[in-house]
């Protein structure tokens, strides 16, 4: 037996919960098992510097430095969860150091290595100075929050509450963990768009979700809508959108929205937006599924502060929904972080409030910053596959002559000495992926115009 | 709309820790309820997070150096010998860290055991995961539990045991002889033992903090997880870590990649600055912890509070109402922010578990925790103003 909702019976809900005791009662659920993940890629190494924010490395235990203490006796049989069986990291562990050997420019790292703007790194030193160091109230230090709701209908038209319907959280990463982890069941069906962002499939593995995925294919990402409309019935629990989208830039238009919109309303489905780089929208407007007509209840935005403003390691992400959704996302993210950053919540709110001179500036630069690796990568023979937003670029790479792009980006990294992500970790089937790789744009000029010249140089078709 | 809720986070609840303290902001009441300083973080750790900022260490990394400094305090001073590179995974928190280690060992259905009274967020974590919840009661009033019952609690379907020490509410510090019961049920049911040692530095009277993960036979069964907050006051800058063996590391990391990618940057480096802290720094943390707890547990025994156990670790007093009292621990918390206008934590919250007989069947609702990690003006202020409620016999009466 569930304990009854605090929702009363009118649909509004309370924020009063009773101080005593809880009951529980046995669950009495089925055992479910959990959809089966692909690879999943891993942050961590400590030899190397961390590549893309969707590809990362770890140090396995079966290519650790050598145990300090060799009297210890072997550990008992690992008893791992489930959810992690499939994990698999090999690929990224081998591509990242040879990265280092080679001294390879990376562009496939999806975070800049130049820095945010001084006037909000001040805000941060002050609020440290001025002791802000302590716990921030768990979903947002109020001036944030405001500053989110402000930005929020600036962008979209919409008024939120900043006290109810904004939640702040350590990036959009755990912005994304607590509305799945918060939101779906167990056996639920989601529907997600390959390529994804890989914390999507992994989170919802956790979560026990039922993944319903849809291919969006080369040249223009467009979303299929017969075959959407096929997956999505009374049954469907959420679709999750990332708008501009990772890897490959592409932006939802509004006939894409407007149809999945009418699939929501009509099967009374959720959707979640991971809407990250909506400042990085260069050939369209961005446009936010809440503000379409009757979406704002059925919503969860999903956005932060690392990419608009370059501090990618500060950890300032938010959600913005209806009371009774974020009452979710603010549950699973209470026993997730408990709270976010304080200094750096404070900087957020100065940083949100910026003219929008700001945001002008920052696409003005990353558009020249394009322009030179489009160019760079269609002299030197790829198929660039146009890009919308974000500051990723996809390409075909099958003119070289490699079998797949894990094959493509080794000799890259080796003979060419550039690093770019192969797309095939970004979908449930690897195979859909292999003639693409993604390459970064969130680089200084100098290093974009290096490894341009070094692939002019040495990467030859075949 | 309601029911889009997901089951599981229907289950929780908000913290009743996080309610109050909004409660007693309205009444703008002395908070000593929530368990965080209302004095600076040490200077060298604002320093280390300024230079931080303004040097551009503000992208998405992870700070190696961390583990290294955390390998050599564990050698020193718990002589558990881990491996840097393999063994830690570094997370927004000692929060996230058990959030992740929990999501990493257990599966719909695994039982988990844990002491009662417990910080509320542990048995959270576990319904998330669809884990089950075991509460093991710790006996009033010092908070004991007996050998024979122990082995009772673990089944076939013990995934893990949750071990808080020192122990938030009671400030207990388990002693080396219950470490070793404990031990002797993981090994026996070759279960996990997951730690929450995030007051590792605050014990008193010379009590040393002993680390689970130190006994025969546990390091290879043991998650230490642990954090900044609470030895260095920065509760607010979320750098905490899990610690064990390799290949449960690097579970608990890919669960942390997912959850929340990395801790913030500028702050892992502070954290090298903090990691290396003279002896000095963790001798005045608890001498003058040691004072406070002192000065708070005489006020309230002059108040009429009983404190049977006076806490060896933590920030916190677990006290026992006067015996006069007739109000449960929650009537007692409101009128204490109400008229007397300081704030506390009613210890309803902490448990689970239905009285034992022996135990009698009311003490579940007659104690109330109390943070001193406040400075010497906030406790004296909470002091002067709780004096001004009390009775003919200088008992606190409401």
């Amino acid at each position: 037996m569930i304990l009854s909702s605090p929702f009363t019976a009118s649909g509004a809900h309370h924020y009063e919960m009773p101080l005593s005791l809880r009951s529980f009662t046995s669950l009495n659920r089925a055992l479910l098992s959990s959809s089966s993940p692909s690879s999943l890629l891993l942050r961590g190494s400590s030899l190397v510097p961390t590549m893309a924010a969707s590809s990362t490395t770890t140090v396995s235990s079966t290519d650790a430095a050598p145990q300090l203490n060799q009297s210890t006796p072997s550990p008992p049989p690992v008893q791992v969860a489930k959810r992690l069986e499939k994990f698999k990291t090999t690929i990224f562990t081998q591509m990242s150091s040879l990265a280092i050997k080679h001294n390879a420019i990376n562009l496939g790292q999806g975070f800049p290595n130049f820095d945010g703007p001084d006037f909000v790194k001040d805000a941060a030193i002050e609020a440290i100075k001025a002791g802000k160091n302590q716990y921030a109230r768990g979903y947002g230090v109020p001036d944030l929050n405001s500053a989110i709701a402000s930005r929020f209908q600036k962008d979209t038209g919409l008024i939120v509450d900043p006290e109810k319907e904004v939640t702040v959280t350590s990036g959009c990463t755990e912005a994304i963990a607590a509305t799945i982890l918060g939101l779906v069941n167990p056996g639920d069906e989601v529907v997600l768009f390959a390529p994804f962002y890989d914390s999507y499939e992994a989170v919802l593995s956790m979560a026990g979700a039922n993944i319903k995925c849809i291919t969006l294919r080369p040249p223009d990402f467009a979303v299929p809508l017969e075959e959407l409309k096929s997956v999505v019935s009374a049954n469907t629990k959420a679709i999750m959108i990332n708008t501009p989208h990772n890897p490959t830039g592409k932006m939802f238009t509004r006939e894409e929205l407007e149809f999945i919109a009418q699939l929501c309303k009509e099967n009374d489905v959720l959707v979640f937006t991971d809407e990250v780089y909506d400042k990085l929208s260069f050939e369209m407007d961005h446009i936010s599924m809440a503000s379409l007509p009757g979406m704002f209840n059925r919503t969860v935005t999903l956005n932060s502060l690392g990419k608009t403003f370059s501090l990618t390691g500060w950890k300032i992400g938010w959600a913005v929904a209806p009371p009774h959704l974020t009452w979710g996302v603010r549950q699973a993210h209470s026993f997730l972080t408990f709270a976010t950053s304080t200094p750096m919540q404070f900087a957020a709110a100065t940083a949100l409030q910026t003219s929008d001179s700001y945001y002008e500036e920052l696409k003005r630069d990353y558009l020249a910053k394009k322009a030179i690796l489009v160019e760079g990568l269609e002299a030197v023979g790829f198929v660039v596959y146009p890009s919308s937003g974000t500051y990723f670029v996809v390409v075909d790479h099958t003119p070289f002559g490699f079998e797949n792009d894990v094959a493509f980006c080794e000799h890259l990294i080796e003979e060419v000495g550039v690093v770019a992500i192969p797309t095939s970790v970004f979908y449930l089937n690897p195979e859909e992926g292999k003639n693409l790789v993604r390459f970064t744009f969130c680089k200084d000029e100098a290093t974009l115009r290096g490894a341009v010249e070094r692939m002019k140089h040495k990467l030859r078709k075949r | 709309m309601e029911g889009k809720v997901s089951r599981a986070s229907r289950k929780l609840e908000a913290s009743p820790i996080q309610e109050l303290s909004q409660l007693a902001q309205t009444c703008g009441a002395i908070n000593l309820a929530e368990g965080f300083p209302d004095f600076p973080a040490p200077p060298h750790l604002k320093a280390a997070a300024l230079s931080a900022i303004t040097a551009d260490f503000n992208q998405y990394r992870h700070v190696q150096g961390i583990c290294h400094l955390l390998a050599t305090q564990m050698k020193d001073r718990h002589g558990i010998a881990v491996n840097a590179l393999s063994d830690f995974v570094i997370c927004c928190g000692q929060s996230e860290a058990f959030a992740a280690s929990i999501f990493a060992i257990v599966d719909p259905g695994d039982e988990v055991l844990l002491f009662d009274p417990a910080y509320e967020t542990y048995e959270s974590c576990i319904l998330l995961a669809g884990g089950i919840p075991v509460y093991v009661p710790l006996s009033p009033p010092h908070w004991s539990f007996k050998k024979d019952e122990l082995m009772k609690y673990f089944t076939s379907r013990t995934k893990a045991l949750v071990l808080n020490s020192p122990h938030n509410p009671t400030g207990k510090v388990f002693t080396r002889d219950e470490l070793e019961t404990i031990s002797e049920a993981c090994k026996i049911m070759e279960c996990f033992a997951i730690t929450d040692e995030v007051y590792e530095y605050i014990t008193y009277d010379r009590e040393l903090h002993i680390s689970l993960a130190s006994l025969p036979g546990m390091q290879e069964r043991t998650i230490i997880t642990s954090s900044l907050s609470k030895t260095f006051s920065v509760t607010g800058w979320r750098i905490g870590w899990a610690c064990a063996p390799a290949n449960i590391a690097s579970a608990i990391r890919n669960i942390h990649v997912k959850i929340t990618d990395s801790a913030p940057a500028p702050f892992q480096e502070a954290a090298l600055t903090a990691l290396q802290s003279p002896p000095d720094y963790y001798c005045s943390l608890r001498t003058e912890y040691e004072a406070r707890r002192d000065y708070v547990v005489q006020i309230l025994s002059v108040l009429g509070f009983q404190v049977r156990f006076k806490p060896k670790g933590s920030v916190f007093i677990f006290a026992e109402l006067p015996d006069h009292c007739e109000l449960s621990d929650i009537e007692f918390v409101k009128k204490l922010i109400e008229k007397a206008g300081v704030a506390a934590v009613p210890g309803c919250g902490f448990f689970h578990t239905t009285p034992q007989p022996q135990d009698g069947e009311k003490y579940q609702r007659r104690y109330i925790r109390f943070a001193f990690c406040k400075s010497g003006e906030t406790l004296s202020a909470a002091r002067q103003k709780m004096e001004q409620c009390v009775n003919e016999d200088g008992q606190l009466s409401f």
